[in-house]
């Protein structure tokens, strides 16, 4: 037999047992409706549905002046930020309401309130915050010492007759500029979050899952006796469910993100997809390294999710990867998904070609190639 | 029937581990490292003025901890390559004459660029630059109001600035996040290993068709049901008290309510999770779906929609509905309520009735629904 031949059949082989996952696959009815929602349906919600940002803080007011200033002030707290939820006159009603969670703020505003405004005296108004959610509970409190902020400087400097002399004096304006997601528009942020969750979870657990399968069942046994070798068992499994999971990804995109949410490719849709591959065969060997760990695929899922939960969490998807501690930072480098975030953002929304994109993605490689390898070495001593 | 689950599940050594440990595992590394303050934010400034005051400008934002200065740059292009690799998420561009204009009295701009790609933290991100500036656009008019109209720094003070918020923190009065996570976490944690473990424990018996030996003995259907639950319910209250213990131990949490509270609250909802992953186990046939689907239900409505990151007033309309439709909202409410408010009962008791019918319904539904013969 010739070089070429045997590298074909070499091939064959592979595409076989590629065909025979697939097959196996597809008879999973439940399984595949499920993948088909998480990679549609499950990604339009949660893009539609979720901002993070500090959206409808239910606020209480209690204002004791009833004073054209402190309706005005009131009224400056608007949606989407804020929304009213009605005027109380007694701060215990306030502490009750946030007690039972149905408002997040009680605003305060004192009597003589405009008129110490008027007259050129300090005044303050007095804010309760409900943090538990401290992030939450920050951003309203940041939001509420701005609006006054400007609100106290406008009055104050009109009842100063300075309001028009605006020109001629030493203010510093701060003029952003929001760049890749100039609108910024949330819904570009959690589909694509969304989906590189779901990405990394499938590409952990379906081939895991696979593998785990056949050393419960005692098929592997018959599959190591067939002139197969362990390289091309764990390949084509991997290559099977990459083909699925890029298939689905399209999916999402050209279903969901797209169309409804016009999420921009600003790079090559071809390396996006190219290294999207990369990331499932990558997070893959996670996957596979925990079936040759375990016995069952009880065992398999607990791995799977002692790995994936913190990776979905930690890599930099829900929160940022910079203010996260050091030693969480360490850990993380070996998470394929904390390259992948880079290189799908910097492909997708910044337009970034492999020039900027190296690094990720020789991290990416480098990892891949470990893990595969250490997962096919445990694999061929577990049974041979 | 509870005897011998319970004997099959700790025979199987490495998983009962695993159902003990990870959840334990789980909450030091999220209660530790999951950081969602927005700090350090990495950014880089263009100094085109090299004056007192665009230096006194930048230096407060060098300074300020939620920035993480990472140098100067030569020219705007540097900056938009800086951006692009995510070295950093702002840059500040002081414009010349910064300080002649300041100085004359004219309003000056500041262009400052911001990474889109995580809007939240942009937004807050925003709130910072916007409050610094604030800070020290309200020097500068002190200084000016003092030299044009000739007030003393006291009166330009409350010129400027004379509305402040006294801002009172309720319940979490250090505003820590790992306050209000750490409880979150414990529902989190509950939420995936307990159904977790009951549908592959199901499913298993499918796979090796030892079901059939049940479905041809005298075992009710009740007694069925029931006895794989039992255990899977006694692991996941075992988990309850040392996560509880972890979260006021080790993290220092206070816990304010009445443990016997959380304690009947938690069972419920123990119900309810293990519930979840009975129906899923009756629904599906292999351990590889029930695993893949177990983990999709569980973690990502969980992690969106149980006000563990957003509150629940803040989302859409239809993402609202989908959060009322999973019991991990109610029992968050209960949790944070328990830890951090102090409430008790009188506040808390419509979530405790939602999680008690998602018992009750869960319960019938899977009675309904495991039939000694399948069809198929």
């Amino acid at each position: 037999m010739t070089a070429g031949q045997r590298a074909a059949t070499w091939g064959q082989r592979l595409a076989a047992l590629t065909w025979k996952e697939l097959l196996q696959l597809s008879r999973d009815v439940p399984l595949l409706l499920f993948l088909i929602y998480s990679f549609s349906l499950s990604v339009l919600v949660s893009g539609a549905g979720i901002t993070m940002q500090l959206t409808n803080a239910e606020l209480l007011v209690q204002d004791e002046d009833q004073s054209p200033s402190s309706r005005e002030l009131i009224h400056r707290f608007q949606p989407p930020y804020f929304a009213l939820a009605g005027a109380i006159s007694d701060p215990r009603q306030g502490l009750r309401q946030l007690d039972q969670g149905r408002a997040m703020l009680v605003l305060d505003v004192p009597p003589r309130f405009h008129e110490a405004l008027m007259s050129g005296e300090r005044t303050a108004v007095q804010l309760l915050v409900d943090t538990t959610n401290a992030p939450q509970g920050l951003s309203a409190a940041a939001y509420t010492v701005r609006i006054a902020a400007s609100f106290g400087t406008e009055t104050a400097l009109a009842s100063a007759g300075l309001s028009g002399a605006k020109a001629s004096m030493p203010l510093v304006s701060s003029a952003h500029r929001v760049w890749f997601n100039p609108t910024q528009d949330e819904r570009w942020f959690q589909s694509i979050s969304h989906l590189l969750r779901m990405i990394t979870l499938f590409a952990v657990l379906l081939p895991a899952a696979a593998l785990v399968r056949e050393k419960e069942r005692g098929t592997v046994e018959q599959l190591l006796v067939s002139p197969l070798s362990p390289f091309q068992i764990m390949f084509s499994k991997v290559l099977a469910m990459s083909g699925v999971i890029l298939l689905a990804t399209a999916l999402a995109l050209y279903g969901v993100l797209h169309p409804l949410f016009h999420v921009p490719m600003k790079g090559s849709a071809a390396l996006f997809f190219l290294l999207t591959g990369l990331h499932v065969f990558t997070t893959a060997g996670f996957g596979l390294v925990a079936a040759t760990l375990a016995k069952n695929q009880a065992q398999v899922a607990m791995m799977a999710l002692f790995a994936v939960g913190p990776m979905l969490l930690l890599s930099g998807i829900t929160s940022p990867f910079e203010s996260m501690p050091q030693w969480v930072q360490a850990i993380m480098t070996f998470s394929p998904l904390r390259y992948y975030i880079d290189i799908t953002y910097g492909v997708m929304l910044k337009g970034a070609g492999l020039d900027l994109l190296w690094k990720p993605v020789g991290a990416m490689l480098l990892l891949g190639g470990t893990l595969f390898g250490s997962g096919m070495w445990r694999f061929r001593r577990q049974f041979q | 029937m509870a005897l011998k689950e319970w004997k099959e599940t700790t025979r199987d050594r490495l998983f009962l581990l695993l159902a003990f440990l990870l959840p334990a595992l789980w909450l030091v590394v999220f209660g530790y490292g999951l950081n969602l303050d927005v700090e350090d934010i990495p950014f880089a400034v263009l100094d085109r003025d090299h004056s007192e005051f665009s230096r006194d400008y930048l230096q407060r934002f060098i300074q300020s901890r939620y920035f993480s200065f990472r140098g100067y740059a030569d020219d705007e292009r540097t900056l938009d390559r800086l951006l692009t690799e995510t070295k950093i998420r702002a840059a500040i561009i002081v414009p010349e004459r910064f300080q002649e204009q300041l100085v004359a009295g004219e309003p000056v701009a500041v262009q400052t660029l911001l990474d889109g790609t995580f809007p939240l933290h942009t937004d807050i991100a925003k709130g910072y630059v916007i409050a610094i500036n604030q800070a020290f656009t309200e020097d500068r008019l002190i200084d000016f109001l003092r030299r044009a109209r000739g007030l003393t720094q006291e009166q330009a003070g409350v010129l400027v600035r004379p509305l402040s918020v006294e801002v009172r923190y309720l319940y979490n009065e250090e505003v820590r996040s790992t306050w209000s996570m750490v409880p979150a976490l414990v529902m989190f944690t509950l939420m995936l290993a307990s159904p977790l473990l009951t549908a592959l424990g199901v499913v298993r018996e499918k796979e090796t068709g030892s079901i059939y030996n049940i479905y041809s003995s005298t075992v009710s259907r009740a007694e069925f049901l029931t006895g794989k639950l039992l255990p899977y319910i006694l692991i996941s209250l075992v988990n309850v008290c040392v996560l509880w213990l972890m979260a006021v131990g080790l993290f220092q949490v206070p816990f304010k309510g009445d443990f016997l509270l959380f304690l009947f609250a938690s069972m419920l909802f123990v119900c309810c999770t293990t519930g979840i992953g009975l129906l899923i186990s009756l629904l599906v046939q292999t351990q590889m779906a029930a695993l893949i689907i177990t983990m999709v239900v569980a973690m990502i409505p969980t992690i969106l929609f149980s006000g563990l990151l957003v509150p629940v007033a803040s989302l859409t309309r239809g993402a609202k509905v989908q959060a009322h439709l999973f019991p991990a909202m109610y029992f968050t409410n209960i949790v944070r309520g328990s830890f951090l408010k102090g409430v008790g009962a009188e506040v808390l008791w419509i979530d405790l009735l939602a999680l008690a019918s998602f018992a009750g319904a869960l319960g019938g539904l899977t009675y309904h629904l495991f039939t000694k013969r399948p069809k198929a």
